[in-house]
């Protein structure tokens, strides 16, 4: 159907909502404010009053205090770029092997039923306990935890890969051999335009598997890197480094999945 | 010859055939001394672990531990998931408001806090199923939200045009159009409370399968470690396939 | 016909604006017409006459408007219980088969169970879909889901029978032949019907009268007695009286189509501007 006069009364709508999007836009900002007020005032009364958790709610001050002291901290720099080369190394090979993997679950039907249901069962299992094997092949330094890392990726970039080569519209690859393109024009005007935004997010999954995975192998057993570090301030039981490192890592990877969403979205 | 190639199962068979293949030609090149057998066990070996670690470590008992961390952290996921979800969908502000918040989370590192919850619940199953919980909980509010947001408004037009009363609505219409949704939230958000409770388990190594892997692992009992992890990942992929198979017969001819 | 009968429904300079004092956009403009018991009524107009305005504003979903709505002497400004409504987009419940889709209205009203079976069954029967009570909506086709619709509105045997483009998604061929379904429906229930539609030999096979409606503002062109012979099939649309109908009432159409096209080709314009 051509667009018709149901659009332009849905386009004054739209105007129309425009207002009642921006009151509401105000209110939700209230909410969210209230939250964070209420989140904060909670817990420094808690912290101050000692009642419960006494040890454990150290007082915003400390945690903003030790978010500074760790962000001017030569060791944690140094450990972010121990995390940093291990998670982004892992994520460029799980990428590597996922996308060429999901290539070929995607285009050869028969592979993909033949293999995809073992991708497919095996990408929620827990891949940390595969870390002793890891170990063994790697060894203990940063080798194992990249390993480790790329499997994790590997799985999400994989499926998310034979999924978007499937559900690519069929009627532009008949368009496209209409025009008689080269494979290889198929591939790059084609294929690749189209499968843009499911391997990317595929991408974007595996970087949060990478990255909490690493961590966690680092916590395990490790002598550097932001997971050791964790790990030994957790040893010293300074409550409110632990937090702030947390708070730290958490925004991290905040800021990291949103970055590669943008990159998807361009 | 190519009307077996038509059988249904028979891609997926022979996919699962080139897993033991590829077992026996590790098998026969650890026999002729290609690969390092310090750190690649026989493959044969591994199988005989297997009937060892399940005889000798408790594998029920183990089991049943970490079963019980899944299955409080399971419904408390759900009794407190799906509720909070129709309280979002109920009060759109309060969902704009913190709906991206909880999307964070469920993309946040939570396990990686889990010193933070062994200081707070002590080293034992609180610490697991509170980490479980808390790892496991946005994705089923998420989607129970979604199912709701997504009920078409025609049938909600259907609703008015009955003159249905507000419980009637929800019950008759809103509830029954978002399940499908909801249970796909639960199915996701119990998948993250697995992953949490073995990881957790194996990290810290407190209570049940997480912690036989650690064992074997530090006893530098090879064989049975490979054997064990074997074992905890068929345990997962069954309970994923068992999980998928509850969300489809829960919803008959949809 | 007994035309001193008070009419079913009536229509009363019913006008209805979208939008603030800053802006806004008429949808309908003093529309008024009647339906009398029995009779069959559609109201015809291009995209973006108000016809769906109209519908919400007579089945009380739309309670904000200027005019009035009369069942007998209530005026319309909530759900009426002697309205039914039929909706153009699939409306059956996924999650519930046949005989409960069309069963629920009872449900609702507390039947019990035996009886409001034995009632969606007679129902059932009389769309034609006997046979399919167990099926699932998934499992059946896109006309036989809008027949399923049809039943569930017949079954709380509504005075007024409202619909809203209901063949709008079903093809030419399955549209002439629910057409065909539905007079049938309505002769025998002598059920008093008013059909929203943009087709006209839609409108032309199945109505007595047709409201024609202008483009927006939408407000009442003219009003059409079709006087085809009844009881009415799906082959009166090779008649010379048909054609005539069709050809009659899209003269009147065709002005108000095309401005409904410019308009909506302008806003294209504007838009791609606006991008």
């Amino acid at each position: 159907m051509a667009p018709t006069g149901e659009m332009i009364l849905k386009a004054s709508a739209a105007d129309m909502r425009r207002g009642r999007a921006f009151r509401e836009a105000r209110i939700v900002l209230a909410i969210r404010l209230a939250f964070i007020c209420l989140f904060f005032g909670l817990w420094e009364s808690l912290s101050r009053s000692g009642l419960i958790f006494q040890d454990v709610v150290p007082s915003l001050l400390n945690i903003g205090q030790s978010i500074i002291k760790l962000l001017v901290s030569a060791e944690f720099w140094k450990n972010l770029q121990v995390t940093a080369f291990e998670t982004l190394t892992a994520l460029a090979l799980g990428a590597l092997t996922g996308v060429a993997a999901g290539i070929l679950l995607g285009a050869n039907r028969f592979i993909g039923d033949a293999f995809e249901p073992y991708v497919y069962y095996l990408s929620p299992t827990p891949r940390i306990i595969l870390f002793p094997i890891m170990i063994m092949w790697f060894g203990i330094g940063l080798a194992s935890k990249i390993a480790l890392g790329a499997l994790s990726a590997f799985f999400s970039i994989a499926l998310s890969t034979a999924a978007g080569m499937r559900q690519i519209d069929k009627v532009l690859i008949r368009v496209g051999k209409s025009f008689r393109a080269t494979p290889w024009q198929m591939a790059t005007k084609i294929y690749l335009p189209a499968m843009r935004l499911p391997v990317f997010n595929g991408i974007r999954l595996g970087f949060g598997t990478s990255l909490i995975t690493v961590l966690l192998a680092e916590t395990k057993l490790s002598n550097q890197g932001l997971g050791y570090m964790v790990m030994s301030i957790y040893n010293r039981f300074d409550m409110a480094g632990l937090y702030g490192l947390l708070v730290i890592v958490f925004a991290i990877a905040g800021l990291g999945n949103m970055l590669i969403g943008k990159l998807a979205r361009e | 010859m190519s009307s077996l190639f038509r059988k249904p199962w028979f891609p997926v068979t022979f996919g699962g055939m080139c897993f033991v293949a590829v077992g026996v030609i590790v098998e026969v090149l650890l026999r002729l001394g290609i690969l390092n057998r310090y750190i690649l066990p026989f493959p044969s070996e591994v199988l005989a672990a297997m009937v060892r670690v399940i005889e000798e470590e408790d594998i029920l008992g183990r089991m049943a531990v970490s079963g019980m961390e899944m299955v409080v952290s399971g419904f408390a996921v759900v009794l407190v998931g799906v509720p909070l979800g129709t309280l979002l969908y109920r009060v759109r502000v309060l969902r704009l408001a913190v709906e991206d918040w909880i999307a964070a989370l469920a993309a946040a590192p939570i396990v990686l806090a889990f010193p933070l919850f062994l200081v707070i619940f002590g080293r034992g199953m609180g610490t697991v199923i509170a980490l479980a919980f808390c790892f496991g909980l946005a994705p089923v509010v998420l989607k129970t939200t979604e199912g709701l947001v997504g009920t078409r408004q025609v049938l909600i037009n259907v609703g008015k045009s009955l003159n249905m009363t507000s419980p009637q609505m929800f019950w008759e219409i809103l509830f029954p159009s978002a399940l499908p949704s909801i249970f796909t939230g639960i199915r996701l958000s119990w998948t993250f409370c697995l992953i949490a409770v073995i990881g957790v388990e194996f990290l810290v190594n407190i209570g049940g399968l997480g912690q036989l892997i650690n064992d074997l692992a530090e006893r530098y009992d090879m064989p049975a470690t490979y054997a064990a992890i074997t074992f905890v990942i068929l345990v997962s992929v069954l309970f994923f396939i068992l999980l998928e198979r509850l969300e489809k017969w829960l919803q008959p001819a949809r | 016909m007994s035309g001193e009968k008070q009419a079913a429904l009536v229509v009363e300079n019913v006008s209805k604006r979208f939008g603030d004092a800053e802006e806004s956009v008429l949808a309908c403009d003093r529309v008024s017409f009647e339906v009398k018991p029995g009779e069959f009524v559609a109201v015809i107009g291009p995209s973006g006459c108000g016809k769906s305005t109209l519908f919400n504003i007579i089945g009380g979903l739309l309670g904000d408007y200027e005019g009035a709505v009369r069942v007998g002497d209530v005026r319309i400004d909530g759900p009426h219980p002697s309205i039914g409504m039929v909706f153009q987009e699939e409306s059956t419940f996924p999650w519930r088969n046949v005989i409960d889709n069309v069963a629920f209205p009872l449900e609702l009203r507390g039947v019990d169970k035996l009886q409001r079976e034995e009632k969606a069954r007679h129902f059932i029967d009389l769309v034609g879909l006997d046979g399919f009570e167990k099926r699932y909506p998934s499992q059946l086709s896109g006309g036989m889901k809008q027949r399923v619709s049809i039943a569930r509105t017949l079954i709380s045997q509504p005075e007024i029978l409202l619909m809203d483009e209901p063949f709008a998604s079903l093809d030419e061929q399955t549209r002439l032949l629910l057409g065909d379904k539905i007079t049938q429906i309505q002769q025998q229930l002598k059920q008093t019907t008013l059909l929203i539609t943009h087709n006209l030999t839609e409108a032309v096979q199945l109505a007595d009268r047709i409201v024609v409606m202008t483009y927006r503002p939408g407000c009442i062109k003219r009003i059409v007695n079709i006087d085809l012979p009844r009881p009415r099939t799906s082959d009166v649309v090779g008649s010379d009286a048909f054609g005539h109908y069709v050809a009659e009432i899209w003269n009147d159409l065709r002005e108000e189509a095309s401005r409904g096209m410019q308009d909506s080709e302008a806003i294209a314009r504007a838009d791609r501007r606006r991008v």
